[in-house]
């Protein structure tokens, strides 16, 4: 596999939907199941090849199976059947805040952080004050996260993304959350990254964001991959398939 | 599956694993580490009050309190180390769920929290002991492998509670229920050659329980001033590399799904 490379082979995978994911030992040894609706198929045979620098848009309703495809490809999730191959550092940015520890300042969530995708003391040493100051927290960098903003979550969670030298960026629909003026700025920052040779894979519901951000377009709807091409054909598809109509 | 390449890569993630559940444990309590001290120095108090005083046992061992302490320390060491781990996993969800990274090192990192508390008071209470009972000899030489036996038997079982809790969260309530007659069957305050009069409960004391011969040879070097049974060293040994093999299988066999459940 190339750095920046993904392939996805016929990729199946299933959910179990149930409030509590934890079963006890009692159930399973009676053979008892949980009550709860049937599981849901996320990813349903998705096949998909992404070549080094490629900008992808996921879009599609809401368990489309959009996520499912950023958790697999990141290697959070395995598949039930089929083949997942990511060359190079893969770098997910899904849950807003997600593994902050909320006690811990800024500072020391840059360095746990860092730490989560693999890189030593040095390597994050090295880029903390990029971090710092792409993030526009000043002070508050050795604020516990706790006293942050959701805004400030964002600019943190992004920054700290945007500077591990990821080779793919699996970004889910956290942009959104910053303002106009910072949302350009991380978009600026994830052209660079592409210019310098990284695949971005990006779920939103935001067409515009995706047609300026992407070159090609996947739909998803129930799991399965319906549309796959350049941007422009695939929004008017997805618009179709969702009945409404975009006006830019 | 994470070779031991992969291991080496997250060694920093190891570190700031340790790092952050330190600070976490000893802030925001006013006693501190002293705590770590003063908990089997109570516990050993009321032992002592219990066994030597009210009971009075058939059995004697000079400078009780030193035999009970060291038996407390190691036991404590390994109840709250699998404790601490049966819940690791779901206490790091927000990790697991974010990244990929080898997850033996949660469980490894909290049991490795806990040793470094055990290693603190035990050099106190060894100290102590080795001056009270004047067995600063050459059997002290065992000390650092029996603790390195120790350290890797605790980590091995620690990844087995870790992983099955988070599947099944009734594993840490049955560990918690667990662990209190298996305090009363460890060789604590009492040396399993004590008991004299059943071959058969002697045995199975000194050989059943596999945490019985860490204390028993532990006790030996620091207490006794003399080498523990080879059988018991390689006991020790063996019961070691079996539960970190057998922990780390079973873990590697049940990890891939964790960023689902927890």
């Amino acid at each position: 596999m190339r750095p920046g490379e993904i392939v996805l082979e016929h990729a199946s995978r299933a959910f179990a939907v149930r409030a509590d994911p934890g079963r006890t030992l009692k159930a399973t040894l009676l053979g008892r199941r949980a009550h709860g609706p049937e599981p849901v198929q996320a990813l349903d045979d998705v096949s998909l090849r992404i070549a080094p620098g490629e900008t992808v848009g996921i879009v599609g309703r809401n368990g489309a199976g959009k996520t499912s495809t950023l958790r697999v490809l990141a290697g959070i999730v395995p598949l039930d059947s089929g083949q997942v191959d990511v060359g190079g550092r893969a770098v997910a940015l899904l849950e807003l805040g997600a593994g902050f520890g909320r006690d811990f300042s800024g500072r020391e969530n840059i360095m746990l952080n860092g730490a989560l995708h693999g890189l030593t003391r040095e390597e994050i040493e090295g880029r903390t004050e990029a971090i710092v100051a792409f993030s526009e927290l000043g002070r508050f960098i050795d604020a516990p996260v706790r006293t942050y903003s959701s805004g400030m979550f964002v600019r943190l969670g992004f920054a700290i993304a945007a500077h591990m030298d990821a080779d793919v960026l699996l970004i889910d629909e956290v942009l959104a959350v910053g303002d106009e003026a910072f949302q350009r700025k991380c978009e600026e920052r994830i052209a660079q990254r592409i210019a310098a040779g990284a695949t971005l894979v990006l779920v939103s519901h935001d067409a515009a964001l995706i047609e300026r951000t992407c070159a090609r377009a996947v739909v998803l709807d129930g799991g399965a991959a319906v549309f796959d091409g350049p941007v422009a054909d695939g929004m008017g598809f997805y618009h179709r398939l969702m009945g409404t109509r975009h006006e830019a | 599956m994470a070779g031991v390449a992969e291991l080496l890569r997250y060694r920093f993630l190891f570190e700031q694993m340790v790092r952050r559940e330190l600070r976490q444990k000893y802030q925001g309590s006013l006693l501190g580490l002293a705590w770590y001290v003063v908990n089997p120095l109570v516990l050993m108090g009321a032992y002592y009050l219990v066994f030597a005083v009210a009971l009075r046992p058939g059995f004697h061992h000079p400078a009780y309190p030193l035999f009970l302490l060291v038996g407390l320390t190691i036991w404590i060491f390994f109840s709250q180390s699998l404790l601490a781990a049966s819940t690791s996993l779901l206490d790091q969800g927000a990790l697991i769920r974010k990244a990929r990274f080898p997850r033996e090192l949660i469980p490894a990192a909290t049991v490795t929290v806990q040793l470094v508390t055990f290693l603190v008071v035990l050099v106190l209470v060894a100290v102590l002991t080795v001056a009270v009972r004047g067995t600063l000899d050459a059997p002290l030489v065992l000390a650092p492998v029996l603790l390195a036996a120790l350290a890797a038997f605790v980590v091995g079982l620690a990844l087995m509670v870790s992983v099955l809790h988070a599947y099944f969260r009734d594993v840490g309530p049955i560990l918690a229920a667990a662990l209190v007659p298996w305090f009363f069957v460890s060789p604590i305050f009492f040396a399993p050659a004590d008991v004299v009069h059943h071959a058969w409960a002697r045995d199975a004391l000194t050989w059943v329980n596999p945490v019985a011969p860490f204390i028993t040879a532990t006790r030996d070097v620091l207490y006794g001033g003399v080498w523990p049974s080879a059988t018991t060293v390689a006991y020790v040994v063996i019961a070691a590399a079996v539960a970190l093999a057998a922990g780390l299988a079973l873990f590697r066999r049940m990890a891939a799904e964790l960023a689902v459940v927890v």
